[in-house]
């Protein structure tokens, strides 16, 4: 069985970011990890082919130090990878499933395609989506547990309010991974060693044919999240509560 | 010169820190004050192979490069003292002797469980009238017949009396040398040898995650094949393993005063006096800065130091000088770092009063820093 896991190398979202100019931050001091979803996804895929044998290979669509992460994956188990590279920090969900589309057709299909169920960084949860949909193949996100039979996988999903929903797919498929899956393992110093051997293909975003001038979504600027200022308690009867409440509405925040 | 670690040790600091943050953080405050020796959590560190860390494949090791090694300490004591000993010792004073000195069975007989964290070995050398004065010694060692018959008591032995425990190297006395001084040999006992007993030590103020023991030896018979190489090498064993050792405790050192300080600039950041952070106060400000200057000294002193061992070069007055000013550094670290927690900082639910106690050990264990003192001043000669 051939597995792909698409993983994306992102800020740690406990770092201090510090923007620098309008669209970007600067990330020399930032701690980068690999998107904590993704993980999930690296952890099922590694622990089927243990079992049923085969390939788990990682595509990462990112700039040079995503290789970083990338080793990290492979010190997990998987056995090889194809790192796409990019010079900027932003890359839209169109172009990074075309990407991702692109080598895995080049690579030869896979039977089984992992992704986060969404980045943490960006957190625009449609790259999966954009993937499933161009290669034709069905796709389940936020899937907490997961069992193969034959070409069949089957997903459960939590749904809200504790409901679970259960779905069956036909191989290939596209598995948004979230919280639940697994415990992804920590990797062992031998394997860590052993990581720095095997194979990193690397590709140019040119080479696969995708133009960055066609992005459909480009950043603007990039702006920290103003402040929450403090909450203002209004006092006194309901009548004078509502008054004074669409005053403010009105005169002060101008909203209505 | 080149100061970048290769790209295996930052990928092994930044597994190393994952698992410290993930698994050790959590429950370092809870098992500090139950002062309980977590087997679970050992077993864990052996499973991503912080046991065993220099030890070649042949015996089911890591194979990592020295600096590797340190690096994972240096990782683990960031977040708690008590584990960062556990692995210090179990790696430097409990596989290295058998590693480095052991002979080809009893290598294949002890390491690849203690590589695995599936037990663990002491290394027993201070005795209660004996500490910075190791030729003091009193526990000896007769050969009867095929058997060596071992009298004595050791004292403050770590790793040496928990459930892993799977037996102790133990300094003795086995004759006298030409110059009339005592001759030394190592001998290896394993636990449940009739004679030898493990008592653990309790109310330690600092390390009470960590297993520390009493060995008692009454008429202790092992097979004479038990010695660690040759008869009467045992003081060169242990000023060989302590080298080594001061290296792992310059790192405790060095990765306690690196947590401290986190924990320190992080609360100054974060509270508030007189309408501003307390960061912004010059005299916070600049303590923050000397912490910052001291710890950048003592990781350039301590990697030094291994480099040098790495490439096979003496690095004995480096170890001794790491060693030194790596826990020194951490004293004088975390001392500000309560300090700049004001009350909060004499707090447990305050991570901050656990390094605080638990740096003092490291001035005092593996030669005092009297005893380093001692070393350096020879080596520049005094
Ligand atoms: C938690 C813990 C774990 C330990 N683990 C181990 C272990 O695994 N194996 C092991 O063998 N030992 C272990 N030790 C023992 C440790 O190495 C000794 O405590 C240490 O070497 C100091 O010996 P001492 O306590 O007998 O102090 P002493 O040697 O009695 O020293 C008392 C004071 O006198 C000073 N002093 C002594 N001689 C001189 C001198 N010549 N000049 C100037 N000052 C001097 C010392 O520096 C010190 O300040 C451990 C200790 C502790 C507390």
């Amino acid at each position: 069985m051939k597995i792909c896991v698409c993983v994306k190398h992102v800020p740690d979202t406990a770092a201090t970011i510090k923007l620098a100019g309008d669209t970007a931050f600067d990330d020399a001091d930032v701690k980068f990890i690999s998107n904590p979803y993704d993980e999930f996804g690296i952890e099922e895929a590694v622990s089927i082919v243990e079992k049923e044998g085969g390939e788990v290979v990682i595509v990462t669509i990112g700039k040079e130090a995503a290789t970083s992460t990338i080793r990290s994956a492979m010190a997990m188990g998987a056995h090889r990878a194809i790192h796409v590279k990019t010079d900027g920090q932003f890359l839209d969900s169109t172009l990074t499933a075309r990407a991702l589309k692109a080598v895995m057709e080049e690579d030869g299909l896979p039977d089984l395609i992992f992704t986060g169920k969404g980045s943490v960084d960006t957190e625009s949860f449609q790259t999966q989506y954009r993937l499933a949909k161009s290669l034709g193949l069905p796709i389940v996100n936020e899937v907490s547990t997961l069992t193969l039979e034959g070409q069949k996988a089957i997903a459960q999903r939590e749904i809200g309010g504790g409901e679970k929903q259960v779905l069956e797919l036909g191989l290939p498929c596209v598995i948004g991974a979230t919280k639940g899956l697994n415990e992804p393992r920590y990797p062992k110093f031998p394997d860590i060693m052993k990581a720095k051997k095997k194979e990193i293909k690397e590709m140019a975003l040119s080479e696969l044919g995708i133009n960055e001038a066609d992005a459909k979504v480009t950043m603007e600027k990039m702006e920290a999240v103003p402040e929450r200022s403090g909450a203002k308690m209004i006092e006194g009867s309901v009548d004078d509560q509502v008054t004074e409440l669409v005053r403010i509405l009105k005169e002060e925040e101008k909203v209505i | 010169m080149d100061f970048d670690l290769t790209k295996e040790q930052e990928m092994i600091r930044k597994e190393v820190r994952n698992f410290a943050q993930k698994e050790i953080a959590p429950i370092a405050g809870e098992l500090d004050e139950k002062e309980e020796f977590s087997e679970k959590l050992t077993r864990k560190m052996g499973e991503i192979g912080l046991f065993g860390m220099f030890v070649s494949e042949d015996y089911e090791g890591q194979a990592m490069d020295y600096i590797s090694y340190i690096i994972a300490v240096e990782e683990i004591a960031r977040v708690d003292g008590s584990q960062a000993a556990t692995i210090a010792a179990g790696n430097s004073l409990g596989i290295g002797p058998i590693f480095y000195f052991g002979t080809e069975e009893q290598k294949q007989k002890y390491l690849p469980k203690l590589c695995a964290g599936e037990g663990l070995w002491g290394f027993g050398l201070t005795e209660p009238t004996a500490g910075s004065d190791a030729g003091g010694s009193k526990t000896t060692a007769v050969l009867e017949g095929d058997e060596w018959v071992i009298n004595g008591s050791k004292i403050f032995i770590t790793n040496a009396a928990c459930d892993l425990t799977m037996g102790v190297t133990v300094q003795a006395i086995t004759g006298t040398r030409d110059n009339g001084k005592p001759e030394y040999s190592c001998i290896l006992v394993e636990k449940g040898t009739p004679g030898f007993k493990a008592v653990p030590m309790h109310k330690k103020m600092m390390w009470r995650a960590s297993n520390t023991a009493e060995l008692y030896f009454d008429n202790v018979r092992v097979p004479k094949e038990n010695i660690l190489g040759k008869k009467g090498d045992g003081f060169h064993q242990m000023l060989q393993t302590l080298d080594g050792g001061r290296l792992s405790i310059g790192a405790m050192g060095l990765g306690g005063a690196q947590g401290g300080f986190d924990l320190a600039l992080k609360y100054a950041k974060e509270r508030e006096q007189f309408g501003q952070p307390i960061s912004k106060f010059q005299a916070i400000a600049f303590k923050l800065a000397d912490c910052a200057m001291e710890i950048e000294c003592a990781r350039n002193l301590l990697y030094k130091a291994c480099w040098l061992k790495s490439n096979h070069r003496s690095f004995e007055k480096e170890a001794a000088m790491g060693k030194l000013y790596c826990s020194e550094v951490m004293s004088r670290v975390v001392d500000h770092a309560v300090q700049i927690h004001g009350g909060y900082g004499l707090m447990k639910e305050y991570n901050v009063e656990r390094f605080y106690r638990d740096q003092k050990l490291l001035e005092i264990g593996e030669g005092t820093s009297e005893v380093q003192r001692i070393v350096i001043s020879r080596f520049i000669g005094c």
